[in-house]
């Protein structure tokens, strides 16, 4: 019963840290599923917006100030790559590889060194909640709010006339254009907010965890798909509600198993090995269903 | 003279220009439509119709000449800013709907065409029931469907609705894209006849690309018959009445005869 205890212990913890990696599963789901975009900037725009945030709470800056500017910059880094694919033509998981790759020497530079730590600063939480900061509770209470809140907001915006377009925009380019909407400034946008949603858990993270890491991340977005796709076998992606809902429940789930399979003894080692044959194979059920051999046609997505 | 609701003078796109590959789409264009006119467009294969239509749309920017609607002149705009004037059935049904959306947001998408998109909740239930009102006309019971995903519906469900779509917001022209050459005749028929009750209902100035001679006969009240991305031939009004499917034939291969014999 050892293993179980411990893992029982890690319980709290582990909800805290999946709640803020919620934020990156939403600004995964948010390109992929509503904009068909198949995008990475994620990778780059989580440690973006740490590194940021890291540097300014460690300047003197209001943490709470950091945590917007960090999104800010995530939006940026979204729209350059949304920018990059329309302008260019270039395919939209190159245009992503382009900005994570540029935006870790961007991170470098915001920094100037590779690690900052930040421990000895106050963070969101410190403010919030005084010397209880560091219980795991306090932590899921105050990210499980704002994420709750961060949901909320998403799943009016979806319903909103502008959110409709923005879904008609992933759902069908023609349409939309011929309906009167700008397929290239939604686009441009949505993938930008997808990049901040990043971004903030970067910026979260950072200050969950007391240090702000150029490093940080790596592997982030495979995580977060992988949360994604384990939550939508849970929710579904019928309804808008559903979709919206998916990132956070995958999460949750998604990193007690990691949580619980590394307290049966699997290696940290293997752990993203296992992630992403996890990933291949859920990706490949569809296809491996059905019946006949050959090449499986392709996913229809932008490129 | 009336005002023309769509103007077209000297539409000219020319694909690959310069190399040897070098093909005119269009080739100086000049179609004139009066208000509520229903113009049938034909023509062989590479003739230039879906050049025209999409030249028409703004999703095909010309290299010269110049469009205008309803006296306004749209030939700079993008296609997205000319949709408030203009509303247009595809011909692949997956194309004309948004597959994963409900048939009310559909509706919706559809109503705030070319419109300002606010903040505010979509799918009200004003809305709600005026689009069942809407839907409830075609018979088909995508009225009590609302939030049904649009990709269940049959291909010709599917153009039903986007027919209704395109009309419920009186645009000032309407783009049918050979609209029903996807479907089966007998819902061919069906999506057919809503067309013509909802353009003659609502008076709407009409572009219709068919491939079917007997639709370009029995249809409409002009005919343009486009070759080369010319208009070969014009039918008006008057000499389209009682006009057979072989009168047309003959007048194509004369006015191509006769260009031919110019050494054109």
């Amino acid at each position: 019963m050892d293993v179980f205890t411990s893992f029982y212990g890690l319980i709290p913890v582990t909800i805290a840290q999946s709640l803020i990696v919620a934020f990156v599963v939403l600004g995964v789901m948010l390109p992929f599923r509503i904009l068909n975009f198949p995008d990475l900037t994620s990778e780059g725009a989580f440690p973006l917006g740490g590194c940021v945030c890291g540097t300014l709470i460690a300047g003197g800056v209001n943490p709470f100030l950091a945590c917007f500017v960090a999104l800010i910059c995530g939006f940026i880094a979204g729209c350059s790559t949304a920018f990059i694919h329309l302008r260019f033509k270039i395919n939209t998981l190159l245009a992503g590889i382009l900005v994570m790759t540029m935006l870790y020497s961007i991170n470098l530079r915001i920094m100037g060194r590779t690690n900052i730590p930040l421990f000895t600063y106050d963070t969101v939480f410190t403010l919030l909640a005084g010397a209880l900061a560091n219980l795991p509770w306090v932590k899921i209470l105050i990210v499980g709010i704002l994420i709750l809140l961060v949901v909320a907001a998403m799943l009016y915006f979806f319903m909103s006339e502008k959110g409709t377009s923005m879904r008609a925009v992933g759902a069908s380019p023609d349409m939309a254009e011929a309906q009167g909407i700008n397929v290239g400034t939604a686009t441009i946008i949505g993938v930008g907010a997808a990049s901040a949603l990043s971004a903030t858990g970067g910026s979260i993270m950072v200050q969950t965890q007391g240090f702000a890491d150029v490093n940080m991340g790596f592997g982030i977005l495979i995580n977060g798909l992988a949360a994604l796709i384990i939550g939508e076998a849970i929710t579904g992606r019928q309804t808008i509600l559903r979709q919206v809902l998916a990132p956070v429940v995958g999460s949750l789930v998604y990193y007690q198993l990691i949580s619980f399979c590394l307290t049966l003894g699997l290696a940290p080692a293997d752990l993203k090995f296992a992630t992403g044959a996890f990933v291949l194979l859920m990706l490949a059920l569809p296809n491996l269903r059905k019946s006949g051999g050959g090449f499986a046609v392709r996913e229809k997505v932008r490129e | 003279m009336t005002k023309n609701m769509l103007s077209v003078t000297g539409g000219t796109k020319i694909f690959y220009r310069g190399t040897q590959d070098e093909r005119r789409a269009l080739d100086g264009l000049n179609v004139n439509l009066a208000p509520a006119d229903f113009c049938i467009v034909i023509g062989s294969n590479g003739a230039g119709k879906s050049s025209f239509l999409n030249a028409v749309s703004g999703k095909l920017p010309l290299d010269s000449g110049r469009i205008s609607i309803d006296g306004q002149d749209v030939t700079r705009l993008n296609a997205h800013r000319r949709a408030q004037f203009i509303a247009r059935v595809f011909q692949d049904p997956m194309i004309g709907t948004a597959p994963t959306m409900t048939i009310g947001e559909n509706m919706l998408l559809a109503e705030l065409r070319g419109k300002r998109r606010g903040f505010s909740f979509g799918l009200t239930s004003a809305r709600r029931a005026r689009y069942s009102e809407q839907l409830a006309e075609l018979n088909l019971g995508l009225e009590k469907r609302l939030d049904m995903p649009v990709g269940l519906l049959s291909g010709g469900q599917r153009q039903s609705l986007s027919l209704v779509m395109a009309v419920s917001t009186q645009p000032k022209l309407l783009l049918l894209d050979e609209h029903t050459a996807a479907l089966d005749p007998r819902t061919a028929k069906l999506v057919m006849d809503t067309t013509v009750r909802a353009v003659e209902e609502l008076k709407l100035t009409t572009l219709m690309v068919t491939h079917n001679m007997e639709h370009a006969i029995n249809y409409g009240n002009r005919i343009v018959m486009m070759d080369a991305g010319k208009v070969l031939v014009e039918i008006g009004p008057e000499e389209k009445r009682g006009i057979t499917v072989s009168d047309l034939i003959d007048r194509f291969h004369t006015k191509s005869d006769a260009i031919a014999l110019q050494g054109n």
